[in-house]
């Protein structure tokens, strides 16, 4: 029974430890995306991916759509052949929630050049990568290695110009792309939390 | 746009998100007050103040229902409360105090904040050079208040003070002080708290373990809902959830970032004390492992906390020195007696000799432990519970050893001789003959069956351990506690010069070899009370039996072993005896192999008039109780538990304790293991236990776990427990 006790909690501890662990091979996800088609992270091997929980009524992500610095990151990093998805995982029942017509209507307005937002009302994707707060950003390697998790940047707040700020995701993709260890791997997220179903 | 129609109702937030372009100004993302949730105000300890005096100026945050704002650590979303004063010259304000925080829900994603309202207080020192007459104090106070959307708002505040010749307390000056007593306390006032890893990490969590109490243990307090809010660290952050291990010990999660694993760590610690929480600020070392002391009290806890598994070498260790220790426990005692005796007649034989009676002791001693075992896991395998001393439980086994002790006693008088070997031994015999190779091999016997109803320190978590176990772990640590318990002897014999202080063999061993008779009598004695506890007033049977044995063994002695005619006759009236007293005294009148243990009465047990109000232990009477609140003493214990015995005349059945009892009002219950109860057994293996004694001390509040009590009581641990569990 005892052996049982620690057997579990080292398994449950495992389950979230390496879930999502910096170093390690990123969960694998199907999901669809705002246009109904069917996404799923291990078609885009060989690519790197960034990773981003998104919700724009929140102050922080809004910060960074709203002055353009998050659409300028998308398009410089687009143009390097990198994967961008969009996971948001606000549940239907939540104001922030966006049905597909209203998530392409939002697409098309703030200007976004993501491969594809996707529709995780469910939670699945954002309880599998842990994601924490909006915006929590993820960079794959082409190899399918978490190599970050954290930040967007290092400025924490939503009223600032995020383009003053330490990008950690442009920097995690270009030592990618220079073939050098990436240096800053894992920081801590902030935003506002997710609005998971509950 | 279909959703306009919500929009303009909830928020102009989304409203300048969905129409946003590309570069809007920074300055179209104000926040107009209408439109958030919380009102702001500023007070003032005092309206009047000298100069060179500290107020307290109280930031009031009100929020709608439902929504909520951060605490400096807003955990892992969200974002502290900020106040940006514009104070004149001469006046300074200090660090906000905040009080302490809510844990605020998603569970996945926890937040530290409040809801419905808090002050944030400032200490704001006024100059002493500052001239008389009114000031303004202003303030700008910008948060994110969240419901299902987050806002980040701010807004002006100001007040006016009036710097005057004396410090006169505002109308608000209550309410300020309320909140301050709110805020953690900068001490930790009588509380000492330690911080240390629990065990290495290979990934980026790693468990955290806070251990708190009372600076002095003496303090009877309980404590409930012992928590952590941590400081907010870019490296790393302590994770919401707390898992609470005994009444002392707490767990967290830390997550690395960056870097190093920390070295300190700060926040707030939070405990509950009827009701009331106190809170203080700490800033702890971490250690890098449990300090010293830690793995010993972790030892007793009960499996439903979550303990390692023992390592078989440690129990091992516990089990050798448990064997050990086994040679002082009272019940070995007398068969320490008969060992010196062995060693002074041998002391003039062969070191070869001495050497192999040593070793022929320990086998014997080992072959029991062996056929313990092997009880053992017969019983289990049959399906039964099987524990330590079991056999105590078995009123046949009881008179059988009865008898056999008395023998022991009677031989040591010399009453008669053991013949060994057909070899007739005269009175005055060589002592050493019959301390032969058998003799070796039944003290042995002797001693391990007598051994086997203590638990002594040390054995206790040892065979707990070992019940639990496999067939071969089982053998294993049997063995072990049996080489303990014979080490000191074949360690004498391998070093006979050790023994060089006793006399030569003479005369004086016939008086010391009668004096040894004592203590086995003494024994017999307690053998006999337990099979009172079977057998009830019967039990006199028993007692005529044994005299019968007696006089059949002083027959058997006196006309056969030294007499010189009639022995054929003597031994046949010896024979009678015994047979007649086994049919009469043991078969009728005692009915010994059909004892009928005492029925399970309710109702005290208490055994004199001012004694400890005893109730029977049952499951159910201490989830009764637990339920009441009452605290609880139980005290599992059995008559032929030696140990248990000792314990409760020295340190539980005395008046100290008694009235401790009485004072909280506490209900105390025996469990009596005598008749070897399944239902205990049961309770036994939750502690880790293989017999008595146990005594368990649950606290007042129904969740905490009892605090176990080391095997040996001293009155101080008893009081101390009681203390601990009280409030």
């Amino acid at each position: 029974m005892k052996t049982t006790l620690v057997l579990l909690t080292v398994l449950t501890l495992a389950a979230s430890a390496f879930a999502v662990e910096v170093g390690k091979p990123a969960p694998d996800f199907t999901g669809t995306d705002i246009n109904g088609k069917t996404v799923k992270l291990s078609d885009f091997k060989g690519k790197i991916v960034v990773i981003e929980s998104y919700n724009s009524d929140c102050p922080y992500d809004a910060n960074h759509y709203k002055t353009g610095a998050m659409q300028e990151t998308q398009k410089d990093l687009a143009a390097k052949g990198v994967v961008w998805l969009l996971v948001d995982s606000v549940n239907p029942k939540n104001f922030s929630h966006r049905t597909p017509d209203q998530a392409r209507q939002e697409f098309a307005d703030l200007k976004m050049t993501a491969t594809a937002w996707i529709d995780d009302s469910a939670g699945t994707i954002g309880h599998l990568y842990d994601m924490k707060t909006t915006p929590h950003m993820f960079v794959i390697g082409k190899d399918g290695t978490l190599v970050y998790d954290g930040a967007i940047d290092n400025q924490p707040d939503p009223v600032h110009d995020p383009r003053a700020a330490r990008n950690y995701v442009k920097k995690a993709v270009g030592d990618l792309l220079a073939g050098k260890p990436v240096e800053v791997s894992q920081t801590k997220p902030y935003g506002c939390s997710v609005k998971y179903a509950d | 746009m279909r959703r306009v129609g919500i929009l303009i109702a909830v928020s102009l937030l989304v409203l300048t998100v969905r129409n946003l372009h590309a570069q809007t100004a920074l300055s179209s993302f104000d926040i107009s007050p209408a439109a958030h949730h919380t009102q702001v105000k500023l007070f003032l300890s005092a309206g009047t103040v000298k100069t060179g005096d500290t107020i307290l100026a109280g930031v009031d945050l009100k929020m709608e229902s439902g929504w909520h704002t951060y605490w400096k650590n807003p955990g892992a979303a969200g974002q502290a409360t900020e106040i940006k004063w514009q104070l004149p010259p001469g006046v300074t304000a200090g660090e906000i105090q905040w009080p302490l925080p809510k844990k605020l829900p998603p569970a996945e994603v926890t937040t530290y904040g409040y809801d419905d309202e808090v002050m944030l207080l400032v200490p704001l020192t006024l100059a002493s050079n500052l001239p008389a007459g009114p000031i303004d104090l202003k303030a700008n106070v910008s948060w994110l208040e969240c419901k299902e959307v987050c806002i980040p708002a701010s807004q002006d505040v100001e007040v006016k003070l009036n710097i005057g010749g004396e410090t006169k307390n505002s109308a608000d000056a209550t309410k300020i002080e309320d909140w301050k007593g709110k805020v953690p306390l900068t001490n930790t006032n009588g509380f000492s708290v330690k911080a240390w890893w629990e065990k290495s990490s290979t990934n980026d969590l790693r468990p955290l373990v806070f251990e708190f109490g009372p600076t002095v243990l003496i303090v009877t307090f309980t404590y409930d809902e012992p928590d952590f809010f941590p400081e907010a660290n870019d490296k790393f952050e302590v994770e919401s959830a707390t898992e609470k291990l005994d009444s002392w010990d707490l767990r967290k999660l830390v997550k690395k970032y960056s870097g190093d694993w920390p070295k300190e760590i700060s926040g707030v610690f939070t405990i509950e004390r009827s009701g009331k929480k106190i809170a203080f600020e700490v800033n702890l070392p971490i250690a890098e492992e449990a300090p010293a002391g830690e793995t010993i009290s972790a030892q007793t806890q009960p499996e439903n906390s979550t303990g390692e598994v023992p390592a078989l070498p440690l129990m091992l260790l516990y089990a050798f020195i448990g064997g050990l220790i086994l040679n002082v426990m009272p019940c070995v005692l007398p068969v320490i007696a008969l060992k010196i005796l062995g060693f002074v007649s041998e002391a003039k034989s062969s070191p070869r000799r001495v050497r192999a009676l040593g070793g022929i002791y320990a086998v014997g001693v080992l072959f029991s432990f062996l056929v313990m075992a092997a009880i053992v896991i017969g019983v289990k395998a049959a399906g039964h519970q099987a524990g330590w001393g079991m056999q105590f439980g078995s009123p046949i086994f009881i008179v059988c050893l009865t008898t056999l002790v008395t023998l022991v006693a009677l031989n040591l008088f010399g009453v008669f001789e053991v013949t060994l070997g057909g070899k007739t031994l005269d009175a005055a015999g060589n002592l050493a003959a019959r301390h032969g190779a058998s003799g070796a091999f039944f003290n042995g016997v002797l001693a391990t069956t007598l051994a086997t109803p203590c638990t002594a320190p040390f054995l206790a978590p040892a065979l707990g351990f070992a019940f639990s176990q496999s067939a071969a772990t089982i053998i294993f640590i049997f063995l072990t506690v049996g080489l303990g318990l014979a080490s000191p002897y074949v360690l004498l014999s391998w070093n006979p010069a050790w023994l060089k202080f006793l006399s030569k063999p003479g005369a004086w061993m016939e008086k010391f070899k009668i004096a040894m008779g004592f203590p086995m009598l003494a024994t017999v004695v307690w053998l006999y009370s337990v099979a009172g506890s079977s057998y009830g007033k019967n039990v006199l049977w028993l007692g005529v039996f044994l005299i019968v044995v007696a006089l059949a063994a002083w027959i058997f002695g006196e006309f056969v072993q030294r007499g010189r005619k009639h022995k054929t006759a003597a031994a046949i009236v010896a024979l009678i005896l015994l047979g007649g007293g086994y049919a009469i005294a043991l078969e009728k009148e005692l009915d010994w192999r059909n004892a009928m243990p005492e029925a399970d009465a309710t109702g005290s047990l208490k055994e004199s008039a001012d004694g400890i109000d005893w109730q029977r232990w049952s499951p159910e009477a201490v989830a009764s109780a637990r339920a009441a609140g009452k605290i609880i003493l139980v005290d599992f214990t059995a008559d032929w538990c030696l140990t248990c015995q000792v314990n409760k005349k020295t340190s539980i059945e005395i008046s100290s304790v008694r009235q401790k009892l009485k004072d909280l009002n506490a209900v105390a219950l025996l469990a009596d293991y005598t008749h070897f109860l399944g239902a205990i057994t049961t309770e036994l293996n939750r502690y880790n236990r293989a017999g008595v004694p146990l005594v368990l001390v649950y606290p007042k509040k129904a969740e905490s776990e009892p605090i176990v009590l080391p095997e040996v009581l001293t009155p101080g641990i008893v009081l101390a427990a009681l203390d601990r569990a009280a409030h």
